[in-house]
């Protein structure tokens, strides 16, 4: 896994690229948590992320949480395959997927 | 029409309508006789009258002036009073006719009428005198022949039918003679023949009657006589005979039905049948009740002798690096050969192949023992030898039938594939090398068990290598025998093995009965037939890897699962959902299944036909994560957990996931075409 970011005043993107699996999941949590602090826009470009476990869903769903209470989050790009564990969890519903 | 065939094929009806038949011939002959013998005595009788009559008629004609009448005409006062006389004569005696004819002697066929007088009520207008007539016929003029000639004295002829308007008559002829003894005409009297009718109809309709009624006594005497003495007891025979037959149970004796001794005897014999008939049925209903309890019995017993070996087929499903089958077919109900297999340990399995002496329920009950004691000995320890050593002494001690038992005894070490055997005079078994064929593997015999005490075995060894396979049988294989006694052999049974021998254990004794089955043809099977096939399987198709149950491992199990699914041309879509479930479960025994220790956790993998069997092992605690509450899907981000996804993940990406714990292990089997 990958992680680059670029931000734009209180917008971030994050670029996940590759697994995100439990052995890579800490890694994006721990950016996620230490970057998000005063973002009202977060987006989450996952245009590389080919696969992610329940370990990427349990980081993207917190940040989703920690989101909801500053402000807004969107996906983009998502993988077919992604998107099929999101469809299957019901993140599809409670994601902003664009 | 019903009742007509009915009447017709009854006793009664029969023989009195043969008797009214042979009743009504000899009437009818009676009649016939009597008719022709009245007949003719009364026409005797008539004629010797009628004759009488003409001979006094004849008296009062002067034949010597018979031409003078025809010439002069009957002018002269002598024939006028002749003519009166005779036509007195006429009345008096009240015939039809009386005449007298001058026949013309030269060919008899003419005659001339000399007197002719006729009776009261009679057709007839007389002839003048002079009138000449051709004679009737040659009947008339024969008799003019032969009375002339005087070769008869008087002649008769009788008319039975009306000819030209004359009633049925007898006519008597008798010469008229001259003072010279010459004939000189015929003296005629017709006479009606009414009486002889008359008196002969009273006479047929007497016959007729008396006839009848003899006929009907004749017949109801016969009917009730047959009746009583046939009928009647011949029905209760049959009566009887048809109760019995359809109640099979003893009724009144029939004893001495009829006088008549052949029926009686019937009868008698109808009652001794029936006697013995019980018996026999009695005999029989509690000989089949025993058969049956034999054979309710022997059932049960061939179902506790059957589920006393291994008889359930793959035996060990789990097991990939071996595989084994066996099948056992006694030739009766029960057998005396038998095999065995178990597993002694995860890494040794023992199997017995053994042929008791004799056969049916001895051999069957000795083959139990030996089977419990061989089987019990193993499991305690120690070298094929050892055991069939022990297990010879222990039956020695208690041989009481003198019987015996043919023992090959091997347990063999899967990993390394060496195979330790002992061989208590059993056949030598078969053995299959990898790329080569099935061949005979001669080693050490030793003595029966069971013959005597105190014989040691020697052990010895056969290494078999991945692929190799062991076949072991009784001499029931090659000692089948066709109807023409002749024998499958050895040879046979390896050629049928090699014909075959890339197949799986249960193939392959699939084909050797096969094989027996065609050999042995129609031929009644004399021996049991035993056979076991153990294979030593290669593991190509299965990879296990067993790592240290952390997280840190996730990758290493990976590589191996990915590595797998890459050389099984796995979709990259369903590649990663496995991934995925792999991932999810790995996971989740390394956090859960040891708490703070590190245990080991064994993944393996196979491809069957285009379905992936993932099998996780670990020695955890017992935990099955299916029966984990699956998460609510439709909640909004703030109420779901964080967490939790996981198994779902892994239900929901494979096409079937299974758990049990099994020999202190977790054991999560997951499947996936891929």
């Amino acid at each position: 896994m990958q992680i680059t970011n670029e931000r734009n005043g209180n917008s971030l993107t994050v670029f996940i690229s590759g697994r995100v699996d439990t052995a890579t999941a800490p890694e994006l949590e721990k950016f996620i948590e230490e970057n998000t602090d005063g973002i009202t826009e977060l987006i989450l470009d996952l245009k590389d992320m080919s696969y992610t476990s329940s370990a990427g869903l349990r980081v993207i769903l917190k940040a989703q949480k920690k989101m909801n209470a500053q402000g807004s989050m969107k996906v983009k790009n998502v993988q077919s395959t992604v998107m099929e564990i999101f469809e299957m969890t019901g993140f599809s519903d409670i994601l902003t997927i664009e | 029409m019903k009742k007509i065939q009915k009447l017709r094929s009854n006793l009664a009806f029969n023989i009195i309508s043969a008797v009214v038949f042979l009743l009504l011939l000899f009437s009818w002959i009676v009649s016939i006789i009597g008719y022709v013998s009245f007949t003719n005595a009364f026409e005797r009788e008539y004629s010797d009258t009628t004759a009488n009559m003409a001979y006094t008629a004849a008296a009062l004609v002067n034949g010597d002036h018979i031409d003078d009448y025809l010439l002069d005409g009957g002018q002269s006062e002598e024939y006028r009073k002749t003519k009166d006389n005779l036509d007195t004569f006429c009345k008096r005696m009240q015939v039809s006719l009386v005449y007298v004819i001058k026949v013309d002697t030269t060919d008899y066929g003419r005659f001339t009428s000399v007197f002719n007088l006729v009776g009261e009520d009679t057709p007839y207008t007389p002839w003048e005198i002079g009138y000449q007539q051709d004679a009737t016929n040659d009947t008339y003029i024969n008799l003019y022949k032969e009375i002339y000639k005087g070769n008869t004295l008087y002649g008769t002829v009788f008319r039975t039918t009306n000819l030209k308007g004359a009633p049925p008559h007898i006519t008597t002829l008798i010469p008229i003679k001259n003072s010279g003894d010459e004939v000189v005409s015929l003296m005629c009297i017709q006479r009606p023949m009414s009486e002889l009718k008359e008196s002969r109809r009273p006479y047929l309709i007497n016959i007729a009657i008396s006839t009848i009624i003899l006929s009907v006594l004749v017949s109801l005497s016969t009917a009730f006589y047959i009746r009583k003495k046939f009928v009647k007891p011949l029905k209760r025979v049959s009566d009887e005979t048809a109760r019995f037959a359809k109640e099979n149970k003893k009724g009144e004796e029939l004893g001495t039905v009829s006088s008549i001794n052949e029926i009686a005897k019937l009868g008698h014999a109808i009652d001794e049948m029936e006697s013995e008939m019980i018996g026999y049925i009695d005999n029989l209903t509690s000989v089949t009740a025993e058969k049956e309890r034999i054979g309710a019995e022997l059932d049960i017993a061939k179902t506790i002798q059957e589920n006393s070996i291994p008889n359930i087929f793959p035996a060990f499903p789990e097991r990939k690096d071996f595989d084994i089958f066996a099948s056992m077919t006694p030739a009766k109900e029960v057998g005396g050969d038998f095999y065995n297999f178990f597993l002694i340990d995860e890494d040794h399995i023992a199997v017995v192949m053994a042929d008791v002496s004799g056969k049916g329920i001895p051999a069957a009950l000795f083959m139990m023992v030996t089977n419990i004691l061989i089987s019990d000995r193993t499991h305690m320890g120690g070298t094929p030898a050892e055991i069939l050593t022990f297990v010879n002494d222990n039956i020695c001690e208690h041989n009481q039938a003198d019987m015996f038992v043919t023992v090959w005894l091997g347990i063999l070490e899967i990993s390394t594939g060496k195979l330790t055997a002992a061989n208590a005079g059993h056949d030598d078994p078969a053995v299959y090398r990898k790329n080569g064929k099935f061949e005979i593997v001669k080693n050490k015999h030793g003595l029966v068990v069971g013959a005597m005490k105190g014989v040691k075995y020697k052990d010895f060894e056969i290494q078999l290598n991945k692929g190799d396979k062991l076949f072991l049988y009784t001499d029931g294989v090659p000692e089948a025998t066709d109807k023409d006694n002749n024998m499958f052999t050895i040879e046979r049974m390896l050629e049928a093995l090699n014909k075959n021998k890339n197949g799986n254990p249960k193939g392959i004794l699939n084909s050797i009965n096969e094989s027996v089955n065609a050999f042995v043809g129609d031929a009644p099977q004399f021996d049991d037939l035993t056979m076991m096939c153990l294979e030593l399987k290669e593991e190509e198709d299965l990879k296990t890897l067993t790592v240290d149950a952390t997280t840190e491992k996730l990758q290493a199990v990976n590589e191996f699962i990915d590595g797998f699914l890459e050389e099984n041309g796995c979709s990259p879509k369903a590649q990663m959902k496995v991934d995925l479930a792999v991932e999810e479960i790995f996971v989740n025994i390394a956090n859960y299944a040891y708490g703070d220790s590190v245990g080991k956790a064994e993944i393996s993998i196979e491809n069957n036909d285009g379905e992936v069997t993932i099998v996780f092992k670990d020695s955890g605690v017992p935990y099955n994560p299916l029966e984990r509450k699956e998460p609510d899907v439709t909640l909004s981000a703030d109420d779901r957990e964080i967490g939790g996804l996981g198994i779902f993940l892994t239900k929901k990406n494979m096409d079937s996931v299974s758990y049990e714990h099994k020999d202190g292990k977790n054991i999560l089997t997951m499947k996936k075409k891929i």
